[in-house]
């Protein structure tokens, strides 16, 4: 019987791990001044910042997630920074000047500084630029396809010599870029990582392979400077750069970012005044919500990527093709209650949404709207309607002589945690609105879904997808044909000729005809349902109190620090 | 060859001086009465009460997990939801035990005060009463599979590998660490794209590695025993080998060998909710022991009711099933002071 | 014995180039891209294979790989990392994963044997069951929910240690995930030392000890640990090999760049990076067989009559 005992015991132990969670609603207010700490602690001026993923690499040529773009850009300036709404202002470059043909930028350079003295040169901008082309990289596209400069698509796509990109330092502060046709959106795209320059000297006196791996193989040349890293590690620290050309600007003494790998914890971190900056999820934000004192630390942002259905329409897939037919695609989803699942399962103010091109990122030049605004513009064949569902689905079974679909869904269950709730109540959803169809699941890891996907192996994909610049361009450009993001294998001429007209045609000179013919793409992919779009993810992060002056973006740069206050 | 007579003068008997006894005159000990192997480890394994225990709650936990499931007013994967005035969908997501009544929250959502959800709901709006006993089904099973293959693999290969020794020996301990050495993700996402997900893939991915550390137990104990003075009393009486290992050696080694097994149990269910995370293990909205404990991680300090009932129907099992080892090893190879 | 050792160690080095071997082929096998994209065109990703050798046949890339593995480099990532020189990633993670590991095998060695023989001493009282309790939760509950627990208790509500991993203070800010990775060996070694102390005093030879009048602690140290030995050496092999390569969750939780997450992240990123994964399953086999061979020498030193190599070898 002493075994019973200490059975209970132990189940005391277990009752305790109970207790350690059933508290911290109770102690928000013993919170309070523990808080204050934190104000104390932020007076010193640095601040804790939560990062999702590890910093994966300082080399803009090699960085491809977000949390690495945004210590780059605390390190180091490009030719123009983003500003508090997201619009490209001067940074590196004073001024610049656009020839009347809108094809020939020059920068005019200001006087700014290296952290190893060095001045900041046109030719650092040459040099980096002509390494992203000739490394033919994730971001090389960005050089030929998006910014459309004279001579990256040879470089990238045939090897040619890396020196005749048309991008020229006339002199020390000049720097001349040639573009192919005029893009209207050039300038927002440098303030993007890519587009940032590299003192050749100092990385040409470096070892092969070791530039960006520790503080002394880096240069800055902007608001921080990088103080401890090593490529993998969990936690990095930055310090106030003196000698930056707008010095006078910076508030913070410096940023420490840590690595937390889970909401749950991100959240204790952030009670415990270990981080000033967190990101949240799921519960922790409806916890977050309900708890008086962290109600009002709570800020939710646009993070700007979309989570998207992706129907594969060749004949190898989906039980021979099925998903080829637009009434099935359509029924699934009208079969989706967007609203329900943003509200019980992503929970973190993610917005429904009902357009190709996902809402609060890309506003037009000419009249400041917002592109995908009106999320009712589809109506007639996109919502939550399972009556119209079921009518799609009837014609789908009439014209495919067939009463029963089976089909896989792939996800990744490394992408969040709300990833397999999101894909469980798809599954429910579906089920239960369209009798005879059935969705099985296909958990796997990322690096395996995107396999798949590039290899056409899979009937249906719970994907997503970034903005890398602010135009509607970065989502409809991935429809046409052939187009290596295009995993459904759709394919419409007209679409893909009024794309053509958009980047390198008709309307590359006239604002808003092309604007206007891009809802006339976005229209022809909603119709045809080439994909269901589900939410527009958005970041609930919690700020400390006395935190001030962040900027939040949705494309590009997350997080921007330089206007940044504590205390 | 001439006999010869060396006590010339001795009486020889013949067959007409023996004659059989009669049944009522053999002598029977009636109060230590001689019984079957089988029926002495039964005696012995009832007679201990930490047994009985333990084979009670193995067999509660697997009662609730066939009737459980069956008995709940929800499905294991019925989300629970109901339409607001608004029209809008409200899941029944993350609401802790309630039994209206008796016990519950005050700040429930009132559309779901009158729901019974004895382990409340999880995240997706799932009744986790269900969904537990669900997932010990499917643990159950997993465990089970997991004492046949270390039984039969793991201690097979181990005794086989001690006893012979020398080239036999180390040929098979190279391979048990060319086979250990392949990170598990690795050989079981190349398993993945031969063979169909679900449950038997599970067990395809357990019998690749879990079989070893028994192994490892049951060739220490080879070693240790094989050099033995009854050993050697064994084989001089002209036992054959099948008969040392399996007869002789084996049931002295069943006590490492039980405690082996017991502790890989938790190991399995635990590697089983690691496997799905390349797509292997149970598909989704099925659940396991090792899944839920899993979720319930996601939001141990905010809803720590959701990682309670699977954790401590886990401990539950393991207590009763370390019982029940405890108890076969005595009654298998009874001690005099067991006795 | 050196006889005995020096043959082991040709024999490992053969049996680590047949794994080398299987990983290198399964890696590529496995589903996933070296060079994850969702940008490159099929020319790009086509060129960056040739850049890495990915297109000469496989033996020939082996044999590349091996020579430059013999000059001591692993390569660079493809997906992971990628710039850096796996070298200097991995010496990171590998001081981190080992020095942690190392400090929960310290813990849970010590503690459990000291568990496990108080357990036998104090057979079927209050003592031995807590024990077999203890050792139930401790296999029972993950470690990484231990370490939320410490986490929650010992640096929320009482600020003592630090939050997360702080590489500057080492020991310190070890201590909470060395504990809680140290329960399930704690554990499995308290149970074994406790059932085969248990065994060893039911022995004849401790039984004639004990009429001989030797008792106590002289009795556990000579005649009833040494014999329990065996068993819990077995035991405890493979723990060392698992605590020392890192665990995923602990080190996602406390922040610590160690080769648990390297390994995940190595699979499963974006991509699945072929020299990562090569190069820590390389680390991986040399430490399991290293202390493999380790143990079969203990056995010979612990228990004379064992004789694990061939008559005539030792």
């Amino acid at each position: 019987m002493k075994k019973l005992i200490a059975f209970i015991l132990a189940a005391v132990m277990l009752l305790a791990l109970a207790a350690c969670g059933t508290a911290p609603g109770g102690d928000a207010s013993d919170n309070a001044p523990a808080d204050g700490d934190a104000a104390d602690a932020a007076a010193g001026g640095t601040l804790g910042v939560m990062l999702g993923t590890n910093v994966m690499s300082l080399d803009t040529d090699l960085a491809t997630d977000g949390d690495s773009f945004e210590v780059i850009a605390d390190c180091i300036d490009g030719l123009m920074q983003m500003d508090a709404d997201g619009a490209a202002v001067p940074a590196i470059a004073e001024s610049y000047d656009l020839s009347d043909d809108g094809c020939t930028y020059t920068f005019h350079l200001r006087d700014a500084k290296w952290s190893n003295g060095d001045p900041v040169t046109a030719g650092d901008f040459v040099f980096a630029w002509q390494r992203i082309c000739k490394n033919a990289g994730e971001y090389a596209y960005m050089m030929d396809e998006i910014a459309n400069i004279k001579g990256a698509a040879a470089i990238i796509g045939d090897g040619a010599d890396p020196s005749t990109l048309a991008v020229t330092a006339q002199d020390d502060k000049t720097l001349v870029v040639e573009l192919e046709v005029p893009v209207s959106f050039f300038p927002s795209l440098m303030y993007f990582p890519t587009f940032y320059p590299i003192n050749e000297a100092f990385y040409t006196g470096l070892e092969d392979g070791t530039y960006g791996t520790s503080p002394e193989t880096f240069l800055s040349n902007g608001a921080f400077l990088l103080d401890s890293y090593t490529p993998g590690t969990a936690n990095l620290s930055l310090t106030k750069n003196p000698d930056y050309w707008d010095a006078d600007r910076i508030q913070l003494e410096g940023i420490n970012y840590q690595v937390v790998g889970s909401s749950d914890n991100a959240l204790t971190a952030f009670k415990n005044n270990t981080l000033d900056v967190v990101m949240i999820n799921g519960n922790q934000v409806s916890a977050a919500e309900s708890d008086a004192a962290l109600s009002s630390n709570l800020k939710v942002t646009g993070a700007g990527y979309m989570w998207y259905l992706s129907f594969s329409q060749t004949e190898k897939n989906a039980q021979g093709g099925m998903l080829a037919n637009a009434d099935l695609r359509l029924a699934i989803s009208n079969a989706i209650d967007r609203e329900s699942l943003v509200d019980n399962y992503v929970m973190d103010g993610s917005l429904a949404t009902y357009t190709a091109v996902p809402p609060q990122f890309a506003a037009s030049a000419s009249t400041g709207e917002d592109f995908s605004a009106d999320q009712d513009k589809y109506s007639d064949c996109v919502g939550y309607d399972p009556a119209r569902a079921a009518e799609y689905l009837e014609s789908a079974k009439a014209a495919l002589g067939t009463d029963s679909f089976t089909f896989t869904m792939i996800y990744g269950n490394n992408e969040g945690d709300e990833v397999a709730k999101i894909a469980q109540a798809i599954k429910a959803q579906v089920e239960e609105n369209l009798p005879g169809v059935t969705i099985n699941l296909q958990p796997m890891t990322k690096a395996e879904r995107l396999d798949k996907m590039q290899n056409d192996n899979y009937d249906i994909a719970l994907t997503r997808w970034g903005p890398d610049y602010a135009d509607p361009m970065t989502y409809l450009g991935m429809w046409i044909t052939n187009n290596s993001n295009n995993y459904g294998f759709w394919s419409n001429a007209e679409y893909d000729q009024i794309i053509a007209d958009c980047t390198t045609g008709a309307y590359v000179t006239d604002y808003d005809a092309r604007w206007a013919a891009m809802y006339d793409a976005e229209s022809l992919v909603m119709h045809d349902a080439v994909i269901a779009p589900l939410y527009t993810k958005a970041n609930a992060n919690l700020i400390a109190d006395g935190v001030d002056g962040i900027d939040f973006h949705p494309v590009a740069l997350n997080r921007v620090y330089k206007d940044a206050t504590v205390g | 060859m001439e006999q010869v007579n060396i006590m010339p003068n001795a009486y020889v008997p013949t067959a007409g001086d023996f004659e059989f006894l009669s049944r009522q005159d053999i002598n029977v000990d009636r109060n230590f009465a001689s019984q079957g192997y089988w029926k002495g480890v039964a005696i012995h394994f009832f007679r201990n009460r930490r047994a009985v225990v333990g084979l009670v709650i193995v067999v509660l936990i697997t009662v609730l997990a066939i009737l459980g499931p069956i008995l709940s007013a929800y499905g294991y994967k019925e989300i629970i939801s109901v339409t607001n005035d608004a029209g809008k969908q409200i899941t029944a997501g993350s609401i802790s035990p309630q039994l209206p009544g008796l016990f519950g929250s005050e700040n429930i959502n009132p559309l779901f005060a009158d729901k019974t959800f004895l382990f409340g709901t999880d995240t997706v709006g799932r009744d986790l009463w269900t969904r537990t006993w669900f997932g010990a089904r499917v643990s159950l099973i997993i465990a089970f599979v997991t004492i046949i293959i270390d039984m039969i693999i793991g201690m097979s290969y181990g005794l086989i590998s001690g006893y012979y020794g020398g080239m036999t020996d180390n040929t098979m301990q190279r391979f048990v660490e060319i086979a250990n050495s392949v990170p598990r993700l690795v050989i079981v996402s190349v398993l993945a794209i031969f063979l169909p997900k679900g449950m038997g893939l599970v067990i395809v991915a357990l019998l690749l590695t879990e079989w070893i550390g028994m192994s490892k137990i049951a060739r220490a104990e080879m070693l240790k025993l094989k050099e033995q003075e009854y050993v050697l009393a064994s084989r001089t009486l002209g036992a054959g080998n099948f008969r040392i290992i399996f007869g002789q050696i084996l049931p002295n080694t069943i006590g490492p060998i039980i405690t082996q097994v017991m502790f890989s149990i938790p190991t399995a269910i635990f590697t089983e909710a690691f496997l799905s995370f390349v797509g292997v293990g149970i598909v989704l909205p099925q659940c396991s022991i090792g899944s839920l404990i899993e979720d319930g991680f996601n939001n141990i300090t905010t809803l720590p009711y959701q990682i309670l009932p699977p954790i401590i129907v886990l401990a539950l099992l393991m207590l009763g099933f370390n019982f029940i080892g405890d108890g076969l090893r005595e009654a298998l190879a009874p001690k005099l002071e067991d006795m | 014995m050196t006889k005995y050792i020096f043959k082991r160690v040709i024999l490992a080095v053969i049996t680590l180039l047949i794994i080398v071997f299987v990983l290198f082929v399964l890696v590529r096998v496995m589903p996933g891209n070296p060079f994850p994209s969702e940008r490159m065109s099929a020319e790009q990703i086509a060129n960056k294979r040739i850049e890495l050798g990915l297109d000469k046949p496989v033996l020939v890339q082996f044999w590349d790989y091996l020579t430059k593995l013999l000059h001591g480099d692993f390569g660079k990532g493809t997906s992971l990392y990628n710039g850096a020189p796996i070298k200097t990633v991995l010496s990171t993670c590998v001081s981190n994963s080992f020095r942690i590991g190392g400090l929960a095998i310290l813990i849970g060695t010590a503690v459990g044997l000291l568990l496990g023989i108080t357990a036998a001493l104090n057979r079927g009282r209050f003592l031995d069951g807590f024990c077999t309790v203890f050792s139930i939760i401790g296999v029972c509950v993950p470690s990484y929910v231990f370490l939320i627990f410490l986490q929650y208790y010992f640096s929320y509500r009482i600020p003592f240690f630090p939050y997360f991993f702080d590489p500057g203070r080492f020991l310190f800010s070890a201590v909470l995930p060395s504990v809680s990775l140290s329960l399930f060996s704690m554990s499995t070694v308290a149970r074994f030392t406790r059932n085969e102390m248990v065994e060893v005093m039911d022995s004849d030879y401790v039984r004639l000890a004990e009429s001989k009048g030797i008792y106590g602690p002289r009795l556990v140290r000579r005649h009833v640990l040494r014999n329990a030995l065996i068993p819990i050496v077995t035991v405890i092999a493979p723990l060392i090999v698992d605590l020392l390569t890192g665990a995923l969750v602990v080190e996602k939780i406390y922040g610590i760049n160690g080769i648990g997450k390297l390994m995940v992240d190595a699979i499963s990123g974006e991509g699945v990076d072929y020299n990562y994964v090569l190069a820590l399953g390389i680390l991986y086999s040399s430490l399991y067989i290293g202390i493999m061979l380790v143990v079969d020498v203990l056995y010979g030193i612990l228990d004379p009559r064992i004789r694990v190599s061939a008559k005539g070898d030792a």
